[in-house]
C-alpha cells in the first residue's frame, strides 16, 4: 500500500474543530494550570525560544558526530571546538568557535523513518496516541506561555516560499495558536498603515471598534470577541514593528557574517524579530535530504547552516540575549551511516544528534553517545518526547503543574512515560 | 355542479389523499412548534433568552437566507410594519427572491468544495439546482454520478473531478474523496477505517471505507477545457484489503458505508460484445440517497440545523456515530425523518426551521438577569451551553456573506451588482471578492464551521485600500447619503439601520453627535471613520 495513503496516529483524532471552542475558552494566553501559583510565575517569563528546523535529516556524522577514519564516516575531517575535548565535523567551523555556549544530545533515538510521520511526530513531541491532535511546539508554547511583555504575536514561523497564517500547527489547541508565516521573510499582507489614514485616527477608530465590541459583548459569551480584539492587538502591534521587516536596516557587516543566502537572510531576520519580543520564531530550511551525492550536498547545506548560525550565536550572547532565549537545532531524523549506492544516507531515526543553547540550557556539554561505527545509541537513548521536557524545564514551564484541557478531558504538555534530560539543563 | 367543477374537486381529493398517505406525519401539528418543544424538554431548568428583536431576526433571516444584510429602507419597512405576521411574512418573501438561490449556491460550494477551488459550470449547476429547489437525493445522485451527456447537469462532474485531479507527483487522491463522500452525505469521517477497524469510533469498519474506495479506484478525472467531467473503468472483481493490525486478507465489493455490498454487476449472458458495461457509480448513486439509508437523512438535516442554528445536533457535523451522540436525538429523528417525508425539501426544511422560536432566539442572555448578585437563580450567556440552544448561537459569516453585507451597508452594492456592456460581472467587484476569500476563507480542505478571527483578517480590515475605498463618497452612497443630512438624530439612524440593520439607541445617538461636533472640521473623515468601526466590530463581523 501506498505509504503516504496510511493514516498516521494523530490523525487517530476525534476532531481538531471540535476542540476549538472549548480551548479557545480556555483564555487566550496561558494553559491550564494545576497550581494556580505557577500562573503568577509564567506572567514574569519572558523566556524565548528560536526552533531552527531542517526539513529532512542533517547528517550527524557531517555535523555534530563525526566519526572520521571510520567504515561509515565520509570523507571529512573532525576538528577542535572551543570545548577542549569535544570535536565536531570540519563543516562546522564557525560553531566550532560558539562550542562553549552550546549542548549537544548524541543519542537521540526516534522511531520514524519517513517524512510524513517524521515531521509531525518530532515536532509535536510525540505525545501518547490519545486520538487527538497535538500541537507543534511552537503552537504549545504560544497556548502555555502566551506573548511576551512585548505583545508581539506569540509564535512567528519565517519559512522559504508563501506565508501567511498556517493554523494546521496548533493541533486540537485551535487555529489561533498558529503561526503568523512570513514567506521568504517577507511581511504579511497589509501590514502598513493604508496612507490615507493617520496615525491619530487610526488610534481613535480602532478605541471606537474596541467599544462597539464592549457594547456588543454585554450579555453574550465572551469567547468570540475576546478572539477578535484580540487579533486585532496582535495585527497593530505587528503593523507598529513594521521595522521588523526592513531589510536594508541591516549592516553589511551582518549581511556578509549571515551570509546572503536564504537561512542565512531568514536567521539574520529571526535574530530581529527576538529583539522585537516574538515568543515564539521558527526558522526553517527545506531539502535536506541527500539520498543521493550526500557528501557534496552537505558541503553546501551544512555550510549554509553553520556560518548564520555561529553569528547568531555570537550575537544573542553578546547582547546578553542567551540567557533568555533557548535556541534548537533539529530535523526529521538523522541519516544512515551506511552510504548508498548513490553516495548517499536515507533516513536514520536510531542514532541521531539535536543541538541546543541557551535558557535553561548547560553550556559547551555533549551528552550521550553512539558506537563507534555511529550506527546505534551507545548507552542509554533518548526519544523526542524526553527532549520536549527538558526544553519546557529549561523554559521554566513545569509539566508536571500544568496540562492541556481538551473538552474536558486534561492532557499532558508532553509525553507522561518521558522525562527531562538532567545532564542538559543547567 | 358543472362536470368541470365536479372533476377538480375530484382531482383534489385525490390529491389529498396522495398527501396523507405519502408523508406519515400529515395531520401532525407543523414542524416548528415540535422543534421548540423538544429543545425546551432537554433545557434542564434553563430558561431560554427572550425571541430576538425585530431588528436582530431581520439581520440574521436576511443573512442566512440572502446572504447578505438587508438595506436601511427594507429594514426601516420592516421595523415600522405591525403586522403580526410579518416575521413569517418575510421568510416566505426571502425563500422566494433571487437571492435565495444565490445564497444557496455560495453555501453549498463552500460546504462541498471546502475552498479547493470555483469553476463557472459548477456554478450554473448550483445555482440552477436551488432555483427549482431540487430534492437533495436527487442532487446527491447528480453528484455522485455525473452525466456528461445531460447539459443541465455538466457542472456536477466538478465534486469528483476536482478532488482527483492530478496534482504534481503526488498519487491520485482516491482515498481523499472517499473520506469526503462518507463525510459530507453521511456525516461520517472514515479516514481512520482506511487501514484498520476505527480505533476509538467501534461503528466504522474497515469495509465501509474500502467499499467505496473500490468504486472510486475505477473513475478518473476527464476535463475537457472549462468542463468537468470523470470517466469510470468497469469494476472486474473485488478489492483486497488488509488490516494494518490484522495479516488476514479481506475482500469487499462495492459498498456504500455502513451498507450492505452491492454485487459487481454482470453482463448478461446474451449482451452484445460492445455492449456498454454496467456503471457501478450508477448503482451507487441511485441507492446511496435512500431514504432506508439513516444517516444520509440524517446527515443533511443535522447541516441544514447547523446552517440555521450555528451548531449541529451532532457535533462535529461529520462525526455521527453511537459514541458521539445527538445533543437532542428525538430532535434529529424527527427533522430527518420530516425531510423524508417532505422529499428532501430543502426550502421547506428552511422554512420549519426559520419558522421556530429556537431560531428565532434572541443571541443576548438578558443583562438585567445576569447582574442580580449573590443570588442562586443568577446566570449568564456563558453559563449556557451553545448544544442547549436557548440562546442562538453566534455564527459565522462566509467571505462572501461579509462581503456583500459590507457593500450593502456602505451603499456599493447596487453599482457593483451592475454586469458590463458585454455581460461580465463587474471588474470590481471581482476583485473584492478574490480579496475577501483570500482574507477570510479559511484554507482549502479545512471546513469553515467555526467562527475564526486571524491576524490576517484584521490587517485586512485594517488596511486594504479597496476596502477603505468603499468608504470614500461616491454618488449615492452611504457616505455620499449621510453628508447630505444635516439633522444629526436622522443621520444616525440612516447609518445604524445600513450597518448594524437596527435603529440606533439614546446613547448612541448622543455618542455619534459628540463625535461630529467635536470633528466638524473634518466631518467626512468623521463619518467614514464611525462607519469603518462598526463595519469591523463583532455586531457586523458575525452573524448573531
Amino acid at each position: 500500500m501506498n505509504q503516504q495513503q496510511l493514516c498516521k496516529p494523530w490523525e487517530h483524532r476525534s476532531s481538531r474543530r471540535q476542540m476549538l471552542g472549548a480551548t479557545a475558552a480556555g483564555g487566550l494566553g496561558l494553559g491550564t494550570f494545576l497550581q494556580p501559583c505557577v500562573a503568577d510565575e509564567l506572567a514574569k517569563n519572558d523566556k524565548q525560544v528560536l526552533l531552527i528546523w531542517l526539513d529532512g535529516g542533517m547528517s550527524q556524522l557531517e555535523s555534530w558526530d563525526p566519526k572520521p577514519n571510520t567504515e561509515f564516516g565520509g570523507p571529512f575531517r573532525a576538528i577542535p571546538t572551543s570545548v577542549p575535548g569535544t570535536h565536531v565535523c570540519e563543516l562546522l567551523q564557525h560553531t566550532a568557535k560558539q562550542m562553549h555556549h552550546l549542548a549537544v544530545l548524541r543519542s537521540v533515538c526516534t522511531q520514524d523513518n519517513s517524512h510524513s510521520a517524521g515531521v509531525a511526530r518530532i515536532n509535536r513531541g510525540d505525545p501518547k496516541n490519545r486520538g487527538v491532535d497535538y500541537p507543534f511546539l511552537g503552537s504549545a508554547v504560544a497556548k502555555l506561555m502566551g506573548p511576551t511583555s512585548s505583545g508581539m504575536p506569540p509564535y512567528i514561523w519565517i519559512k522559504p516560499y508563501g506565508g501567511g497564517f498556517k493554523a494546521s500547527d496548533a493541533g486540537f489547541l485551535g487555529a489561533k495558536y498558529g503561526a503568523l508565516a512570513l514567506g521568504d521573510g517577507k511581511p504579511p499582507d497589509n501590514l502598513l498603515l493604508n496612507k490615507s489614514i493617520s496615525l491619530e485616527e487610526n488610534e481613535l477608530r480602532n478605541e471606537l471598534r474596541q467599544k462597539f465590541n464592549d457594547r456588543y459583548a454585554a450579555g453574550r459569551r465572551k469567547e468570540w470577541t475576546d478572539a477578535n480584539s484580540y487579533v486585532y492587538e496582535l495585527a497593530q502591534k505587528l503593523m507598529d514593528r513594521s521595522d521588523l521587516f526592513d531589510e536594508s536596516s541591516f549592516t553589511d557587516k551582518d549581511r556578509e557574517r549571515y551570509g546572503k543566502h536564504e537561512l542565512g537572510r531568514h536567521l539574520l531576520l529571526a535574530r530581529r524579530t527576538l529583539e522585537t519580543g516574538v515568543r515564539f520564531v521558527k526558522v526553517n530550511s527545506y531539502h535536506w535530504d541527500s539520498h543521493g551525492d550526500n557528501f557534496n550536498a552537505c558541503d553546501s547545506l551544512i555550510r549554509q547552516f553553520d556560518q548564520p548560525f555561529a553569528a547568531l550565536i555570537e550575537d544573542l550572547h553578546d547582547r546578553s540575549m542567551l540567557d533568555n532565549v533557548l535556541v534548537i537545532v533539529m530535523s526529521e531524523f538523522g541519516r544512515t551511516p551506511k552510504i548508498n549506492s548513490h553516495v548517499g544516507r536515507d533516513h536514520w531515526p536510531e542514532a541521531w544528534s539535536i543541538a541546543m543553547a541557551g535558557a535553561g540550557i548547560k553550556k559547551g556539554v555533549v551528552v550521550g553517545k553512539t558506537n563507534d561505527q555511529g550506527t546505534f545509541v551507545d548507552g542509554q537513548p533518548h526519544d523526542i518526547g524526553d527532549l520536549f521536557h527538558t526544553w519546557f524545564k529549561a523554559m521554566g514551564v513545569p509539566p508536571d503543574k500544568m496540562e492541556y484541557i481538551n473538552r474536558g478531558q486534561p492532557l499532558p504538555v508532553a509525553h507522561d512515560e518521558c522525562g527531562p534530560i538532567a545532564e542538559l539543563l543547567a | 355542479m358543472t362536470g368541470f367543477q365536479l372533476s377538480q374537486q375530484i382531482v383534489c381529493g385525490v390529491f389529498v389523499c396522495i398527501l396523507m398517505t405519502s408523508s406519515s406525519t400529515a395531520g401532525d401539528p407543523p414542524l416548528s412548534p415540535r422543534i421548540d418543544e423538544l429543545i425546551a424538554a432537554r433545557s434542564a431548568g434553563q430558561s431560554p433568552a427572550p425571541l430576538a428583536d425585530d431588528a436582530e431576526f431581520l439581520r440574521r433571516v436576511w443573512l442566512d437566507l440572502a446572504g447578505r444584510i438587508p438595506n436601511a429602507d427594507e429594514t426601516r419597512r420592516f421595523l415600522d410594519n405591525s403586522d403580526p405576521n410579518k416575521r413569517s411574512q418575510m421568510i416566505d418573501q426571502l425563500l422566494a427572491a433571487p437571492t435565495y438561490a444565490e445564497r444557496m449556491q455560495e453555501l453549498f460550494h463552500v460546504v462541498l468544495m471546502e475552498r479547493r477551488g470555483d469553476n463557472e459550470k459548477w456554478k450554473q449547476y448550483l445555482r440552477t439546482a436551488f432555483e427549482q429547489n431540487k430534492p437533495w437525493d436527487q442532487i446527491v445522485r447528480e453528484l455522485l454520478n455525473p452525466d456528461a451527456q445531460d447539459e443541465t447537469r455538466h457542472g456536477a462532474a466538478f465534486f469528483y473531478a476536482k478532488r482527483i485531479e492530478a496534482n504534481g507527483q503526488n498519487p491520485i487522491d482516491h482515498p481523499g474523496l472517499t473520506r469526503d463522500v462518507g463525510r459530507l452525505f453521511l456525516g461520517a469521517d472514515l479516514q481512520c477505517a482506511q487501514c484498520h477497524n476505527h480505533l476509538f469510533i467501534d461503528d466504522y469498519k474497515q469495509r465501509d471505507f474500502q467499499g467505496l474506495y473500490s468504486v472510486y479506484l475505477n473513475i478518473a478525472a476527464k476535463n475537457e477545457a472549462d468542463l468537468p467531467g470523470v470517466t469510470e473503468k468497469p469494476m472486474k472483481k473485488k478489492l483486497e484489503f488488509v488490516s494494518v493490525f490484522d495479516p488476514t486478507q479481506n475482500e469487499t465489493g462495492p459498498r456504500i458505508p455502513f451498507g450492505a455490498e452491492i454485487p459487481i454487476p454482470e453482463p448478461a449472458a446474451d449482451a452484445p460484445a460492445d455492449a456498454a458495461p454496467v456503471s457501478v457509480l450508477a448503482l451507487l448513486a441511485n441507492e446511496f440517497p435512500a431514504s432506508q439509508n439513516v444517516l444520509f437523512s440524517k446527515n443533511i438535516a443535522n447541516r441544514l440545523w447547523f446552517v440555521m442554528m450555528g451548531r449541529g445536533l451532532v457535533h462535529p457535523l461529520d462525526l455521527h456515530h453511537s459514541g458521539n451522540p445527538p445533543s437532542h436525538p428525538e430532535l434529529l429523528d424527527l427533522l430527518a425523518a420530516e425531510f423524508v417525508a417532505h422529499q428532501y425539501d430543502i426550502k421547506w426544511m428552511l422554512r420549519q426551521l426559520a419558522l421556530s422560536q429556537t431560531y428565532q432566539r434572541s443571541s443576548r442572555y438578558p443583562v438585567e438577569s445576569a447582574s442580580v448578585e449573590n443570588s442562586a437563580s443568577a446566570v449568564d450567556a456563558e453559563a449556557i451551553l451553545p448544544q442547549t440552544y436557548l440562546v442562538a448561537n453566534e455564527k459565522r459569516m462566509l467571505a462572501e456573506q461579509l462581503l456583500h453585507s459590507t457593500l450593502q451597508a456602505t451603499g456599493n452594492l447596487e453599482r457593483l451588482q451592475q454586469p458590463t456592456e458585454e455581460g461580465k460581472p463587474n471588474k470590481e467587484l471581482v476583485d473584492l471578492t478574490t480579496r475577501y476569500v483570500a482574507a477570510f476563507a479559511n484554507e482549502p480542505r479545512e471546513p469553515e464551521d467555526q467562527i475564526n478571527p486571524t491576524v490576517k483578517g484584521a490587517l485586512f480590515s485594517l488596511n486594504d485600500d479597496t476596502l477603505l475605498q468603499l468608504l470614500s463618497r461616491q454618488p449615492g452612497n452611504l457616505i455620499d447619503r449621510l453628508l447630505a443630512m444635516t439633522d444629526e438624530n436622522l443621520l444616525a439612524e440612516e447609518l445604524y439601520l445600513s450597518v448594524f440593520t437596527r435603529r440606533p439607541t439614546e446613547e448612541e445617538r448622543s455618542e455619534l453627535a459628540a463625535w461630529l461636533t467635536k470633528h466638524c472640521e473634518r466631518r467626512e473623515k468623521a463619518i467614514a471613520t464611525w462607519t469603518w468601526s462598526m463595519l469591523t466590530s463583532m455586531e457586523f463581523v458575525v452573524n448573531h
